[in-house]
Parts: structure tokens; sequence; C-alpha cells
């Protein structure tokens, strides 16, 4: 009796551990927006926030647009400014998307697994539908996930001089790794 | 046409500052900061928003970015939250930090948001240092 009450508990236990939403505070997003004439515009934001709910299958990130670091001071300036991210006014990027071939990953077990996210990304105020495929490495309770992809600076009405110049990628890589807890 | 080369060729190879050498512009408790977002985070980015602030406060946590590493200062009876990334140069400062520790960090302050994922405010800081521990 005493034993099947404690393989009960165990596994109500274990079942909800696997439905919790895992979040991190601490995932980086990389911005490549680097050309073969220009090195320079390509940022960080390591503070972003991530989020996985593997009993929705959800997906999810919000980045705070001003703590994209670049090395370059000048471009850290542009990238915020009106005609670019406009980061007074749209401070935040973000991102809702599911995965799309859930029996594709066992959150339950350890492993490495391929998936495909689906979902709305949002800057500077549009959204766009963004699919890409994603890794998902389960290692006990922590959920590492890693994602490239890339965006169309038009599509966010983001334009400019250096873009025509070629010295801004029109289709940046955005590259997006979290370990969530 | 010199002039112009030189002009483009300081302004590609400028970098940041170290964050060390820059002047306070506000030296602030953790606490009460964190509040002044949650209260009015507008009237709070306009104030703090890409200024060099010195913030005292002790880690709530410490957490592996990448191959880096972010300190926390948590509100925890609201959950909000600052988060300081690193500069390069100083990384092996933030490394050792551990939660409990009283310290004073100085970095730029990016700005403060409401994340629906948490339901909570997070102000974000580049470029910190740890000032004193």
């Amino acid at each position: 009796m005493k034993r099947t009450f404690l393989s009960l508990a165990i596994a109500t236990i274990s079942m909800m551990a696997f439905a919790q939403k895992k979040t991190s505070t601490s995932a980086t997003i990389a911005f490549d927006a680097s050309t073969s004439i220009d090195d320079l515009p390509k940022a960080e934001n390591k503070t972003a926030i991530a989020a996985i709910e593997p009993e929705k299958n959800t997906v999810q990130f919000e980045a705070a647009i001003k703590n994209f670091a670049f090395a370059n001071p000048r471009i850290q300036e542009h990238f915020n400014q009106k005609g670019w991210l406009n980061s007074d006014e749209f401070p935040k990027a973000t991102f809702n998307g599911v995965i799309t071939n859930p029996f594709a990953v066992n959150f339950k077990k350890d492993g490495t697994y391929t998936v495909t996210v689906e979902g709305d990304l949002t800057i500077k105020g549009k959204t766009q539908k963004v699919n890409t495929p994603a890794t998902i490495v389960v290692s006990g309770s922590t959920v590492k996930t890693s994602a490239t992809f890339s965006v169309k600076l038009a599509d966010f009405d983001i334009d400019g001089s250096p873009v025509t110049a070629g010295k801004v990628s029109r289709e940046p890589k955005i590259t997006v790794t979290a370990e969530l807890n | 046409m010199l002039i112009g080369i030189a002009v483009y060729f300081y302004y590609a190879t400028r970098t940041h500052e170290d964050t060390a050498s820059l002047k306070i512009d506000y030296t602030v408790e953790a606490i009460p900061f964190i509040k002044e977002f949650e209260n009015d985070y507008k009237a709070a980015n306009k104030k703090y928003a890409e200024k060099i602030i010195a913030v005292k406060g002790r880690v709530t946590a410490t957490e592996p970015a990448d191959t880096t590493m972010n300190v926390k200062m948590a509100d925890t009876t609201t959950g909000s939250y600052i988060i300081f990334a690193f500069q390069n140069q100083h990384m092996a400062e933030a490394k050792g930090l551990k939660e409990g520790d009283e310290v004073v960090i100085k970095g730029s302050c990016s700005d403060g948001v409401y994340s629906e994922i948490l339901g909570t405010y997070f102000i974000s800081f580049k470029r910190s240092i740890v000032a004193t521990k």
C-alpha cells in the first residue's frame, strides 16, 4: 500500500515538473546584419526572456531592443533611432509560437531533438510569421534550445541608406539560444 | 577626401569605453530603483535609459548566458528584477559573484520593460562592471 502511494506521488511530481512552464531570463539573441563591405552591424542581447510550455507546445521570447549591445557606439545609436528600430516607441521584440511537430520531442526523456517552430515575430510594431527549425536538448529538468533564421528588414518597415549602400544586410540572421529551467 | 576617410575610420573603429572609466550619472539602491519602474516605467525610462548607473543591492541570482554570465537583483515580493550583462573585460568579476553577495554594480541602463511572459518588470543593463564587493 505504502509502495503504491509512493509510486503515485513520484509519478504525480514528475508529471507536474513536466507540465511546468520552463523559463529563462538570460536567453541570448544574436543579430547579424553584417555584409561583405561592413562587418559592424551585429549585436547580442543576453538578457532576453524565453519560455517553453511542454504541455501546450508553446515557445515565447521577449527582448528589450535597447539591450542589444553593439561593439560600435555609433551603430548602437543608429539601431535605436526612429528610422530604424525606434526603441523609444517600440521597446520590445516578441515571438509567440508553437512547436508544429510536437511528437518529434519528448520533454520527459533526455536527448537532442529537431523540431519546427512557427509563430509571430513582432518588431517595431509589425508582426510577421516565422517558421524555423530549432534544436531542443533535454537534460534532466533543463531544456536548451537554439534556432537560426533570417528576417527581411523591409517586412518590419526598416530601411535606409546603409541598407541601399549594402552596408547592412537586407536579411539579417537571427540566432536564438536559451537554457530553460 | 582624406578628412572624409579619417572621419569614417574614426567612427568605424570606435568602441565603447571601459565602463570603469565612465562618470556615474545616478547611484541607486536596487529595490527602490525597481519600484520606480513599477510605479511609472515611462518616467523611469526617461530618467535612467542609456545613463551610467551604480546599483547597490544583493545578488539574488547568477545565470549563464551563452558563454558569459548575468547577475540579477530581484524584488522578491513582486518578481520584478534588474539584470546585468557584463563588459567582456570585466566578465571574471561577474563570475566571482554568488547569490547573497552585497555589491555595487555599475553599468549602462538600457531600459525597463514589462514582460508579458513573466508578468513582471525587468530592467536591463549592458556593459556592466562590479564596482565594489
